[in-house]
Parts: C-alpha cells; structure tokens; sequence
C-alpha cells in the first residue's frame, strides 16, 4: 500500500489540509492526506467532566512542550518572548482554537503600496472573497452583516449572543464613538451540516464538546473522507524526497508503530502552518537542494510573524455574567486596525472582547497577580472578579523581519528523532509601540464601559503564539519568495504549500479563516491548472 | 480535612497533615456566613496526588521546614501557635521564598473551586459545562446604530 504512488498527497490534517482535501475531492484524484496525530473524542474533551478545569490546564494546554502528548513535536521557544502553542491531530490548532473568524482587510494586502512597509501580496481581497465565502458556508460561520469595517458580506449563520457583557463594552465603545461589531465566529448557532447548534459551554479552547465550534475534524474532513480522499493518522513525515529533475517524488513517514514508509505522489501539498511547514522543508535536504528543500531563495522559516497580544482586563460592580458564553468570541473593534502615523507605529490592531474567566481561571489568576488574597478578604475578592470582569485582546499586526525565524534545533528532536524546530523571535520597536497604544485605548474603553478597576496585563502575553504565519511567503520573484502567487514551489514545480507559511503579511485578526480562503483559493487554482500544472 | 484525605496511604504523617490543613485554611478560610468551606475542608492533598506530582514531591518537607520554623522562633510547634502568629510565620515564608506557597495555592484554588459546594455557593451548579450548557442573551443590536450611522471605516486598496 505504501508505495502504490498517489495523485496529490497533502501532509497535515489541520485548517488548510482539510480545506485543501475537500476542495482538491472533485477532481477524483487519488488524494491521501497523512497526519502525525489522530481522532479527537469529544467526548472525553475535559467540559464533559467536573474537573474540567484541571484537565484543560494539563492534557488540552496549548503548548506541546508542556501537553507533550504522543502526537507532539518539542519546540524550542526559549528565545522568543512569545511561546509557540499549537495541536496535533486531525484538526490541527483548530481543535483548541477560540474560532474568532474576522477576515483580513483590502489593505492587508497591499502595506508596501499604501504604508511603504513590508511587501504587497501577489494577490488581494476581492480575489479571495469568493473563497472566504465558500469556507463560511463550508463549515458554519455565524456572524451579523453589515460591519463596515469590513466589505459586505453574509455570514450564513446569526451571530453569537453577546450577552451583558457584549452590551457592556458596546456601550463603550459607543461613548468613545470607536467601531464595534459582533464578531465573526466559526462557531455554529444553528443547526448546520449535521451538527448542532452552541450550548455556550464556555471552553471552546479546550476542544468543544458538543461539536458546534467549526474545527477542521468536524467540518471538513467528514467531508473530504466521503468525496473519496483517504486520511491515514499517526503518520510522521520526516522528509519529502525529490528526483534529479527537482519534483518532488514522495515522502518519508513513520507510521504509529515508528516503521518508516515512503509514499511516492504526483503532487506534494505541505499543510503543517508557519513552524510545521519549514521545519519539514528544513528537514527535507538533498545534494540538490543543501539548505532544505524549495529553499533556494533561502527564505524557507524566515519572516515568521506571530501577532504580538495584549490584554487589558476590566473590573466591573455589576453582574456580567461574563463567565458563560464562548470563551474567545463576543465583539471585535477595529477602531486601530487601518493605520495612522500620527500614533506612532505603522499598521494596526484589533481589539478581541472575550469573556471573564471561569471559576478556577479567576481564581489562579486572581492568586498569580495578587488581586486575590489569602485569608479573610479572599471570597470578596472573588466575588469581585468573577462574572465581573471582561478582557480585552490586543491583536497586533506583525511586520515580516527576516531574523525571526524558524530553524532547526541542533540537539532537540520528536519521539521518532526528527530535528524539532527552534524559534527566534525579537518583538520589533513598531509591534511596542502598538501594544503600548493597545493597552492605553483598552484601558479607555473599559473606562468608558464603566469598569471601576482597569487592570493591565504585561505584554506581550508569553503563551500567545497561536498565528504561525510568513516563513515560506507567496510571490512572484523567486528570489523574493519561496511560492508563486497560487502556492506552488519556485523550485519544486510539484510542490505546493497552503497553510499561514504563505502569508505575506500577518494583518491584525486571527487568521484562520485567511488561512482557509487561501487555501480554497490555491486548490481552485491548481483545478484549473490541471493540464498544465508542472509547467 | 476529611477521614478520606488522611488514609492509611496518605503520603504525609499525621503532624503534616495537621500543618497543611492550617495553611489550606490560611489560604482560603471558611466564609463567614458558612455557604463556602475552608480549603482545609476540601480535598486539596488528594488533587495534588492525582495530579500534581511535583508538589507532591515537595510537600512533605515544606511542611516539615515550616514547623521547624515555629519552633526556632516561638518554640512550640506550627499547630500550636495562634492564628496571627501562623499567619506571620507564613507571611516571613512567603516573602523570602514564595516558589512552593504560590504553587500551593495555586493548587489549592484549583481543587477548592471544582468543590461542588463551592460552586453552588458562588451560583453555579455543579456539574460540567457539557451537556446542558448555560443561556447567554443575544443582546441589543439597536446599539450598534450609532456604528452603522458612522458608516464605512475600512480602507479602500
């Protein structure tokens, strides 16, 4: 079985392999997909039980190297103020994503043209909206049309309950005459494609229970597997082979009982995000390709962009109930999103309402930061934060800098010895200066909310590293870029990759949903490139 | 502390357990209107057996260090001081060297509030999020009039 070559093998079962899949389904190709972890269970998903909050903190953690499950790969984070987080499984990070699903903006794609910064993208907004329309309705996204920040577009589902505290904080930001908008979720408030609407469990980032959050497991990949595409779980791949001819031929995995395999292919698709995908290209050396492979332009795990995260926490006398709901999703402001120079930073941010912490969450919180007490003034204290308090998401665009980046770490390895990866990552005078002005207009807003305490956190948060985006970015020079405009290899003409390793600039949303549309984008490309695709 | 928490497979004699249910105290007393337990009253030491194997690991000489303690400065046992004067001891602890009493309450937070009386005293019910969920309202979009009335902010490219 495992040498019987294959039409398109995709390596990585998360946001954009599972897009890919799907999308790649019609043609009737022979598509195997190869994932290094397996099935999630929802129903062992830690809000099944009563010590849910414990198992969180431990088994669904985001970072591998405190989780260190099996289907984990160590990274070596030590030199970057903001840790790497991550899953590894069918699904990928969708699994432990919070779903916020706001677009990137027109000018997300074109900083060097209006701002003088960083690179245009080969490609635009209105190239992809097609596609962020089709991934909406793919795996349910809720949401309210009309936010003119963004242009017009229809969420297929209503849009999530924003509760008190979403009225709070609007009425905030309507003090302040700043934008607000219920925000786009890939969270599911209808029945949608067979599964059912949100109960508001709460923990959406410890893996969602009742199988309403849209994570890549659920929504596609039921999908993909019955157009015919085949997913094989705990399949490592360590590297992709090539020929003479530079094409790639195959990969070498390693299978759940550690036996290595080769796969040979037609088409290598690499899906494994911005620190996945260049640490196997990194990893994938040969006398042809020396400094790893498509690596040419000696960009493979440079740029990595990270999206720098601040968080403002408000306190508040009344009774928000803030500790029900979807954890990470609520309203957005993008009030900063689009830049003004008069503040001091090019580009922008987004500001992500989330809800209160739950009862242990505020607790641990509330003792760490010393807003708790021991003693006789501890339950008051409690009282005060819980379902008292709202967050406030500072999400910074990160500009592409070629010293943050992804290499090889010489020493440390995953269970079946392939080089793990290493970060290094320095926070750039502009992304501190956008955090400081996040955390003081964060600061206003909760003010004008009516918090009675404002409470700063230090920023960058360190477990914050969820956008793994820049280090194998798309463009038309070879020289500038490791793939052209729709994915494919400069110099690997049948190799593509689809995941935020493409992005040519980070925005200042979370980019899953980017991700997807791009993805979507690449495999409709290759569709009609079918007849030509190597040339 | 319960009779569960100090069974004969207890890791702890019965001299630490007694200074560890005072310090469980210390952190999280009862409530003064008697709706929510003190620490010591929940089953901290097992939480931490279950799955904090580090703490577990320390626990034993912490609570030995902190007797000792009282009895250098007031020559009488941990268990045997007053309440102010246990709170001072562990206050000086904390100060010098607060790695193990910080990750001791933070365990303790952590079993204390997944009691279900704890929970219910704070107005949850005890039981896990999944299946029944909680009801969050839609809220009022008519707030959003002023952000429609203001009209487009995006950027044109």
């Amino acid at each position: 079985m495992a040498d019987d070559i294959v039409d398109v093998l995709i390596v990585g079962a998360g946001a954009s392999g599972a897009a890919v899949a799907w999308s790649l389904a019609d043609t009737r190709m022979r598509i195997v997909c190869l994932e290094q972890g397996g099935w999630m269970n929802p129903a062992e998903y830690p809000s099944t039980g009563r010590d849910w909050e414990t198992r969180a903190a431990k088994e669904m953690h985001p970072s591998p190297n405190v989780r260190k499950r099996p289907t984990d790969y160590p990274i070596n984070d030590d030199e970057s103020p903001i840790a790497i987080v991550n899953f590894n499984g069918v699904g990928g990070s969708t699994i432990l994503y919070s779903a916020h699903f706001p677009r990137f903006h027109p000018s997300d794609f074109r900083v060097k043209t209006l701002d003088g910064v960083a690179d245009d993208w080969p490609i635009d907004y209105f190239t992809l909206e097609p596609f962020f329309a089709e991934n909406d309705n793919n795996i349910g996204v809720s949401g309210l049309t009309g936010d003119p920040a963004i242009p017009r577009h229809q969420p297929p589902l209503p849009h999530i309950p924003m509760g008190r505290m979403g009225e709070t904080m609007g009425r905030g930001f309507n003090q302040l005459g700043w934008h607000w908008w219920p925000s786009d979720s890939a969270i599911i408030t209808r029945p949608h494609n067979g599964r059912d609407k949100c109960l508001n469990l709460g923990p959406c980032n410890t893996g969602c229970a009742q199988g309403a959050k849209s994570s890549a497991d659920i929504s596609y990949w039921p999908m993909a597997e019955r157009a015919g595409v085949e997913l094989r779980t705990h399949c490592r791949v360590r590297e992709i082979t090539v020929d003479d001819r530079d094409m790639a031929t195959g990969v070498t995995y390693f299978d759940a009982d550690g036996v290595e395999h080769h796969q040979r292919a037609e088409v290598v698709i690499v899906a494994c995000n911005g620190v996945g995908t260049p640490r196997l290209l990194l990893n994938s050396t040969s006398a042809r390709f020396p400094d790893g492979l498509a690596n040419r332009s000696g960009l493979v795990g440079r740029n990595l962009m990270l999206h720098p995260w601040g968080l403002v926490v408000g306190h508040f006398d009344e009774p928000l109930k803030s500790n029900f709901g979807p954890q990470g999703c609520c309203i957005l402001s993008q009030e900063f999103y689009e830049t003004d120079t008069d503040r001091g930073f090019v580009r922008g941010y987004n500001m992500q309402i989330t809800r209160g912490g739950p009862p242990v969450g505020t607790a641990r919180a509330g003792i760490a930061q010393g807003t708790i007490p021991w003693g006789e003034g501890h339950h008051d204290a409690f009282d005060a934060l819980f379902g008292h308090s709202i967050h406030l998401g500072i999400c910074c665009e990160d500009l592409p800098e070629e010293h943050n980046r992804v290499t090889l770490d010489p020493e440390l390895t995953d269970t079946n010895g392939i080089p793990a990866p290493k970060i290094t990552y320095t926070l750039s005078e502009n992304s501190r200066r956008m955090l400081d002005h996040g955390s003081q207009k964060g600061a206003e807003a909760m003010a004008a909310a009516g918090a009675v305490k404002v409470q700063p956190v230090q920023s960058p948060l360190r477990m914050a590293g969820w956008h793994l985006l820049g280090t194998a970015r798309m463009g038309t020079d070879p020289e500038r870029s490791v793939v052209n405009e729709w994915g494919r290899s400069h110099d690997v003409r049948n190799l593509f990759l689809v995941d935020g390793s493409v992005f040519v600039t980070s925005g200042g949303v979370n980019p899953t949903t980017t991700i997807q549309a791009v993805a979507l984008y690449i495999a409709d490309a290759m569709k009609r490139n079918l007849a030509n695709l190597f040339d | 502390m319960t009779n569960e928490l100090i069974g004969s497979d207890n890791p702890l004699t019965t001299e630490q357990r007694d200074v560890l249910a005072i310090v469980l105290d210390l952190i999280v007393p009862a409530s003064t209107d008697g709706r929510r337990p003190s620490a010591a009253d929940v089953d901290v030491l097992g939480h931490i057996r279950a799955t904090e194997s580090g703490t577990l690991d320390n626990l034993g000489a912490e609570l030995d260090r902190l007797d000792a303690e009282a009895r250098e400065r007031h020559g009488e046992g941990f268990a045997s001081l007053d309440r102010e004067m246990r709170r001072a001891l562990v206050d000086d602890i904390r100060a010098a060297e607060p790695s193990f009493m910080r990750n001791l309450a933070i365990q303790t937070v952590t079993c204390y509030y997944q009691d279900d009386r704890v929970l219910e005293a704070i107005g949850l019910e005890a039981r896990p999020p999944f299946p029944k969920g909680y009801e969050v309202p839609s809220g009022d979009l008519t707030l959003l009039d002023p952000v429609r009335k203001r009209g487009r902010v995006w950027r044109e490219a």
